[in-house]
């Protein structure tokens, strides 16, 4: 899931190399965090959300496969 | 409460895309199973398990992600892009793309690469298709094809990104959109039948913008009706109008025959 999270924010992001995505657990469920250069921020946001939103629920589906449950936090 | 009904290769599978959809716990909803389906030998055969599962707190739903933006249907019946050469640079990062994604995804599937032959398949807009065909696939393509439609958006918005030029393909998992296509085109000659009959409009369930369009290219041709998007968002829908003098008539409808208010389709 991480892997993912990553993969999707580099192909986005004009900084590859300042992306980092750290996990916690938030008991039932996995929280991610998405950190991304200041300047790419609405990259990985989109209008309205919409990048965000559809890698979230690409996220879903990743979790679901292993049976956990995910959110992704960005910034 | 809301509630929503799914189908899926199995009733956990439908369980959690409907749980996904609502963005609920098991705990917070009530789930009613309404076929429980029957697996297939290698996915032939088989019957698909059907639930509804029905909210019992506020749902935190999103509002949908539609994949392309709706354009204006007269602009729609030409060609109005180039189809790409199958093995030009943005197909071919479109599918290195969707391929990674899957597998970080923990989803095996094959991608193929083909030419957009339909509506559906986004032609005249899209200059590919990548057909994702796979056991279990469901997952991918959620409550009225959501996921597969994120899918869609971020491939392009990553390829887009890659090339530094507006790209669009069209992804498809298990020709869903041909098989959505197919429905849509048989329900709006049903629905044009009807208005032109009755010389009453006709609302249609609400859409995402990619199934609008296959309604209005479907109607299009027809001198009889002429169709409409209302709505904003997620409520956007199609309205079916009588061409010509419009207003409502007379209904021509024999005796005996019940009024029925019309309910509305199941799309």
């Amino acid at each position: 899931m991480k892997e993912l999270i990553e993969f999707m924010a580099k192909s986005i992001v004009d900084n590859p190399d300042d992306v980092e995505v750290s996990e916690e657990d938030g008991g039932d469920h996995l929280i991610f965090h998405l950190h991304v250069a200041e300047a790419d921020m609405g990259r990985v946001i989109g209008k309205q959300g919409r990048i965000a939103n559809a890698m979230r629920t690409l996220l879903k589906v990743a979790a679901i496969r292993k049976g956990a449950r995910a959110v992704l936090e960005i910034g | 409460m809301e509630s929503v009904e799914v189908s899926a290769k199995t009733v956990d599978e439908a369980i959690d895309i409907a749980l996904e959809d609502l963005g609920l716990k098991r705990s917070e909803v009530d789930i009613e199973v309404l076929t429980p389906g029957k697996p297939g030998l290698f996915g032939l055969g088989g019957e698909q398990a059907r639930v509804r599962v029905t909210a019992l707190v506020e749902t935190t739903r999103r509002p949908a992600e539609d994949g392309v933006e709706e354009p204006i249907p007269e602009e729609l019946l030409g060609e109005r892009v180039e189809i790409k050469d199958l093995d030009a640079e943005e197909v071919q990062y479109a599918h290195q793309f969707l391929r990674e994604l899957l597998i970080l995804m923990d989803i095996s599937a094959d991608v193929s690469v083909r030419e957009p032959e339909t509506p559906a398949d986004g032609l005249g807009r899209a200059t590919a298709v990548l057909d994702v065909e796979g056991d279990d696939l469901g997952l991918l393509i959620g409550r009225r094809g959501t996921t597969l439609s994120a899918l869609q958006y971020l491939i392009n918005v990553l390829v887009t990104r890659k090339l530094g030029s507006r790209v669009l393909v069209t992804v498809d998992v298990e020709a869903y959109h041909r098989r959505r296509e197919d429905t849509l085109r048989g329900l709006a000659r049903r629905m044009a039948d009807r208005v032109r009959q009755s010389r009453r409009p006709m609302t249609l369930e609400p859409m995402p913008a990619a199934e609008r369009r296959i309604i209005h290219i479907a109607l299009a041709d027809d001198a009889s009706v002429i169709t409409a998007s209302t709505g904003f968002g997620e409520d956007r829908k199609v309205v079916i109008r009588p061409r010509g003098n419009g207003g409502p008539r007379y209904r021509r409808d024999g005796p005996g025959r019940s009024p029925g208010r019309f309910q509305g389709p199941r799309i």
